[in-house]
């Protein structure tokens, strides 16, 4: 089965995608991972506010079965977390590019969203 | 080596995902766990439970010997029917829980995956050291169980089943031949519904048992159901998995199965429970239901204020209720109908109720439509 690579999107070697609105992103998880994981049932968002680094827990996303980490692909603060995915993580499964984004990042240092993958480059990995 | 299902073949071709249990690589699921577990509740699915174990017993004291081997008085059970038990240590703790039936000519006993080998032993030192005449075999792999369950369940089995289904009542057996092949057929299952369950040996026989069932369920949409809607299911209707709720060594006084136990009769760890019975205090396994969002999981704690009262031994998001259930053992005293306990899942506290089991009443689909 083919998932769902966007061009416009980059992505991390742990299955995030980001979306790049210059120093501030958008964060989720990618389409592959939605379907590794299927019936999402549970997110744990972090507080607005929270300092992150990068590779390290932004959030937890529960599946029936199991709990897998988000990692946060840049190292910065959480603007915004996506309520809607609290009340209806399924919505990931669903649509995990658009509705079923986790949070916004403001990155402290935009070298690092340069270095994260292409589409092309995340092709090759999953 | 993992040990596969004679029918692997057969979960590949229908896209199944596998995972390990107890040494086996078995379908996890096909779809999604909550399609499949809906699936059940609603219509009919179709599992094979070949991880499942198997064990004969044969010879003229082999009742004597499940006697004194589990908490049941296995006089009491007939021809044709079956009898849901436990095999006790000495000191009373629970080697596992198994179903016998008595088929006639002989029993069969069906131990937990895994379990075969350390069940048939036990059985026969318990054998020698009574003396008894008893042949104990364990035929485990020379036999592939599908369970047929759902509101459905019948009528599917019914239109490929030579045996008339009104005759076999809740845990009754009988050889039966289904989809011309011989097999032996009981009312039995782990989901809470409807169901039926069918041991087919020799395996080869069994791929075009598990294909007709699945034609014969067409009209009543039934689907293959893999080992991860198994666990969400029994843990809705509170039935105990060996690995979790017994693990450790757990008395069947612990693990709430008082109701199986025929005290008039002698057997292995009988001294130990009256003694345990008498002296009270023991903990309880308590069916606890999530009053905040969140998923408990097992070896989460449970709390009461500050202090530590138990562990979780199972715990998933009900996909009927879409709330988080479990069940573990709590500390004398802690486990109150209606009170609430804290469960500690990745160091936040969520909610959760003492409730009476099953998490799912049975007219869960028929409330639901």
């Amino acid at each position: 089965m083919t998932h769902e690579v966007r061009n416009d999107l980059k992505y991390t070697e742990t299955h995030e995608w980001v979306r790049v609105k210059g120093r501030v992103i958008q964060v989720g998880i990618t389409d592959h991972a939605q379907s590794q994981l299927t019936d999402i049932v549970y997110v744990e968002l972090p507080e607005v506010g929270k300092k992150v680094k990068k590779g390290e827990e932004l959030c937890v996303v529960e599946s029936v079965k199991s709990v897998s980490d988000v990692y946060s692909p840049v190292t910065g603060t959480v603007i915004k977390v996506n309520k809607k995915v609290e009340d209806n993580p399924e919505i990931i499964n669903s649509s995990p590019y658009d509705e079923g984004w986790l949070v916004e990042i403001e990155a402290d240092n935009s070298s690092e969203i340069n270095n994260l993958l292409d589409a092309e480059k995340y092709k090759k990995i999953t | 080596m993992m040990l596969r299902s004679p029918l692997h073949h057969v979960h590949e071709s229908l896209g199944a995902r596998f995972t390990e249990f107890a040494g086996f690589e078995m379908p996890l699921q096909y779809s999604s766990i909550i399609e499949e577990h809906i699936n059940v509740r609603r219509h009919v699915g179709l599992f094979d439970v070949s991880h499942m174990s198997n064990t004969w017993l044969t010879g003229e004291d082999s009742m004597d010997l499940l006697s004194l081997s589990t908490v049941t008085d296995a006089s009491k059970v007939k021809v044709n029917q079956g009898q849901y038990t436990v095999i006790l240590r000495e000191d009373g703790t629970i080697i596992d829980d198994i179903i016998f039936m008595n088929l006639g000519d002989r029993y069969m006993i069906i131990p937990n995956a895994g379990m075969s080998h350390i069940v048939a032993d036990w059985l026969s030192k318990q054998g020698k050291k009574h003396k008894l005449s008893v042949k104990v075999e364990d035929v485990s792999r020379s036999f592939v169980i599908l369970a047929i369950q759902g509101p459905k369940s019948k009528d599917t089995l019914q239109r490929i089943s030579d045996t008339d289904l009104n005759n076999v009542s809740f845990f009754n057996c009988c050889y039966a031949n289904v989809a011309d092949t011989p097999c032996i057929l009981s009312h039995t299952g782990y989901t809470g519904e409807l169901g039926y369950e069918l041991q087919i040996t020799p395996p080869d026989k069994a791929e075009r048992v598990y294909k007709a069932i699945l034609e014969a369920g067409k009209d009543y949409n039934i689907k293959p159901i893999g080992l991860g809607a198994r666990d969400t299911l029994r843990l809705e209707k509170c039935f105990m998995l060996a690995g979790n709720e017994f693990a450790g060594g757990r008395t069947p006084l612990e693990a709430g199965l008082d109701w199986v136990i025929n005290w008039d009769h002698e057997f292995t760890g009988k001294k130990q429970l009256i003694k345990q019975k008498e002296k009270g205090g023991y903990d309880r396994l308590t069916c606890l239901l999530c009053v905040d969002r969140g998923v408990p999981r097992h070896g989460c704690e449970i709390m009461k204020n500050n202090e530590k009262v138990g562990v979780v031994t199972s715990g998933t998001l009900s996909p009927c209720l879409n709330t988080g259930i479990a069940m573990g053992y709590v500390k004398h005293g802690h486990s109150v109908l209606d009170d609430v306990l804290d469960i500690v899942i990745r160091d936040k506290r969520v909610k959760a109720k003492v409730v009476k089991p099953p998490f799912v009443k049975k007219d869960w689909a028929k409330m639901n439509p």
